[in-house]
């Protein structure tokens, strides 16, 4: 496992004192989506759907630093659309690291090369770059050819100047085990900070209808992939979480665990479900149905997601329910073994 | 006029059908009036619109709707018919960059050598990085490259420039001109070929940012080695430009064929009755090691580079202060 030892420590200090105030509903990632555009139209997404006036859209810095202080959370995950495409995202991951937030700035890296120089090597900024898979398989999951390489040659270069990396890929039906196993042997040889990976949401409003995983196949082809992990193998999540994936452990879903900031509010249940919108991040915890989410709850929109940002904040509760649920998440962290 | 109002449960399917709805719907109001916007979310009592140009929020009484209607495109069939249409096929490798988001392609500075960068750099700003210097200013994303002497014309196809800057330093062909001297380009060609003209509206533009320096407008020839000695510089001149230099030709034809407009500006570093000094006269990287060696190698070579020296200081301030005004022509 890859977290690095400071937002380890800054991520269980925050679990502790929410539990220690009594708080039983708390948010571990903001999830900001400080504008829909993207560069690529990739076959498995639902976020993009929009009129042209609302893709062009940004969320203005203040609105994204001030989304961030109600919110707390003390990791933000800056997703969109292509994140690298808002003419100020320079200004609002810096300001997110200033205000102590481990900072993941999710891309598909098109333009991260190029954009460098807009950003400071920082502890708490990482770039989560988009890589569904080897080369074909990336290629094919964006639609366009040679993203693959431009994402490695980005990834190079933004090693070569200091900054944290991480990848992060999604998974869809037709994934091979062995091919994603060579793959990370890849992302490691790169020399990336940690990977993270989760099977594809089954978006209603996405193209490709026909690719997502189900429950049970989640299971299958995770259990083939990261049975007997490699040493080398770095992931950039928590180890109750991959053992979940594997089918190794259940949880039902945190849905308050990484709310979602976008320009249209706060997004209500989660980053994937949109049943509406709330103004305040107040309104979004108190006043949503907590209940009609999750798998246990018989929403049909739940019963195969086994996406991380329902389930991650599953996993870290798991793992602080007890001492002997924190041991031995520590001790599959230490031996690499899942 | 007043509408016939929809019964209850018409009324909630025909918001719930909207609020699922990706483009904009119309909604028809009681007073008869018609609200068009995109329907983001909705209560037990209300729905709330984003407007077409997705700045003004409304929340409206559902008491007041009388109909919705499916006006605007849909943007999730549009992408599934994209998919079905091209399934198998990728986008080619040369896609831009910036997707269809043309307004964020930025102003391209491309300068030959890393020391002129440095110049282009503290005009506008930026944080310079070995061979790059990119940032933002005033609305506008800006990318400066040195791309070397002689450079290659490929950085504008690489970063989708919304206009071309060649600037940096230049060789006099014009007598009249003196280290420091700007020239704006008016026209480029490589001997013996048809000149490339750079587009009037932006000349324009940038003649009158520039008045009041001492800049010069005409043609400049663009060559592939250095025009090191007087004789050089007066045989070229015969072609009546102003001015030499080994970059904005290949620019101006790689813009020209991209449809994006350039310009240039140079600051005269060698006057045309100036020798360069023989390390001069061969492209290189960098030019320091060289000319270091060169005032090390005899009374006659360190009065050369101390002259060189104080002419590339007129030069780059001359530069610096082009970019500056400029600037505000290109932001």
């Amino acid at each position: 496992m890859s977290i690095p030892a400071a937002q380890m420590a800054a991520v269980a200090k925050y679990v502790l004192e929410q539990r220690l105030a009594g708080r039983e509903k708390y948010p571990l990632v903001l999830m900001l989506e400080p504008l829909f555009r993207c560069n690529l139209s990739c076959t498995g997404c639902g976020k993009i759907q929009y009129p042209v006036s609302i893709l062009k859209k940004d969320l203005s810095v203040e609105d994204c630093l001030r989304a961030s202080e109600e919110c707390e959370a003390p990791v933000v995950s800056i997703a969109g659309g292509e994140p690298l495409l808002h003419p100020q995202i320079s200004a609002i991951a810096q300001g997110l690291v200033e205000r102590g937030r481990f900072v993941y700035l999710c891309t598909n890296a098109l333009l991260l090369e190029r954009k460098l120089d807009e950003f400071r090597p920082d502890k708490h900024l990482s770039f989560s770059v988009h890589m569904d898979g080897p080369r074909e398989e990336h290629d094919l999951a964006v639609c366009r050819e040679g993203v693959y390489e431009v994402a490695v040659n980005a990834i190079r270069a933004a090693l070569d100047r200091g900054f944290r990396v991480t990848t992060n890929t999604t998974l869809f039906e037709g994934a091979d085990p062995e091919r994603m196993r060579r793959f990370f042997d890849d992302m490691m040889g790169l020399g990336v900070e940690g990977m993270m990976i989760s099977p594809g949401y089954s978006y209603e409003k996405a193209p490709d209808q026909e690719h997502f995983l189900r429950r049970e196949r989640s299971h299958k082809l995770f259990s083939r992939m990261l049975t007997n992990p490699k040493r080398s193998w770095r992931f950039n999540q928590s180890p109750f979480f991959l053992q979940f994936l594997m089918g190794k452990r259940d949880f039902d879903c945190t849905p308050w665990g990484n709310p979602t900031y976008n320009v249209f509010g706060w997004q209500r249940p989660c980053y994937l479900l949109q049943d509406g919108y709330a103004r305040t991040f107040r309104e979004l915890m108190e006043e949503t149905d907590w209940s009609k989410y999750g798998r246990k709850s018989g929403n049909p929109r739940c019963q195969d997601c086994m996406v991380h940002c329902g389930f991650e904040p599953s996993a870290v509760r798991a793992t602080f329910a007890s001492p002997r649920s924190l041991t031995e998440s520590a001790l599959a962290m230490v031996t690499g073994r899942l | 006029m007043n509408e016939a109002f929809p019964s209850e449960p018409r009324l909630s399917e025909l918001v719930e059908r909207a609020f699922d709805y990706r483009g904009y719907v119309t909604v028809l109001r009681s007073d008869g009036s018609e609200m068009i916007g995109y329907l983001y979310d909705r209560g037990p009592a209300h729905v709330d619109l984003l407007d077409e140009t997705a700045t003004r929020r409304t929340r409206l009484s559902r008491d007041e709707i009388v109909d919705i209607r499916f006006t605007g495109d849909d943007p999730v069939r549009k992408s599934q018919e994209i998919w079905e249409r091209r399934k198998g096929s990728l986008e080619p490798r040369d896609s831009p960059a910036h997707g269809e988001w043309a307004g964020s392609r930025p102003v391209l500075l491309a300068v030959a050598l890393e020391q002129e960068l440095q110049h282009v750099a503290r005009a506008l700003g930026l944080r310079r990085h070995r061979a790059s210097a990119r940032g933002r200013l005033q609305g506008s994303d800006i990318v400066a490259l040195a791309v070397g002497v002689g450079g290659s014309a490929r950085v504008v196809s690489d970063e989708e420039p919304r206009v071309v800057v060649s600037c940096g330093f230049c060789g006099a062909l014009d007598p009249t001109l003196e280290a420091g001297d700007l020239v704006l380009a008016t026209s480029v060609r490589a001997p013996g070929s048809e000149a490339v003209r750079a587009p009037d509206a932006l000349l324009a533009q940038a003649h009158r940012a520039l008045s009041g320096l001492p800049f010069y407008e005409g043609e400049v020839l663009g060559t592939s080695a250095v025009a090191a000695t007087p004789d050089d510089k007066r045989a070229l001149g015969a072609s009546g430009a102003l001015a030499v230099d080994m970059e904005t030709h290949s620019l101006a034809l790689a813009a020209n064929k991209a449809g994006i407009p350039w310009l240039s500006v140079r600051a005269v570093l060698d006057p045309q009755g100036v020798t360069l000094p023989r390390f001069a006269r061969e492209p290189r990287k960098s030019y320091l090691t060289a000319a270091l060696r060169h005032a090390l190698s005899s009374p006659r070579g360190a009065m050369e580079i101390a002259r060189l020296a104080s002419a590339a200081r007129r030069a780059g301030a001359s530069l610096e202060e082009a970019i500056r005004r400029l600037w505000k022509v290109l932001a």
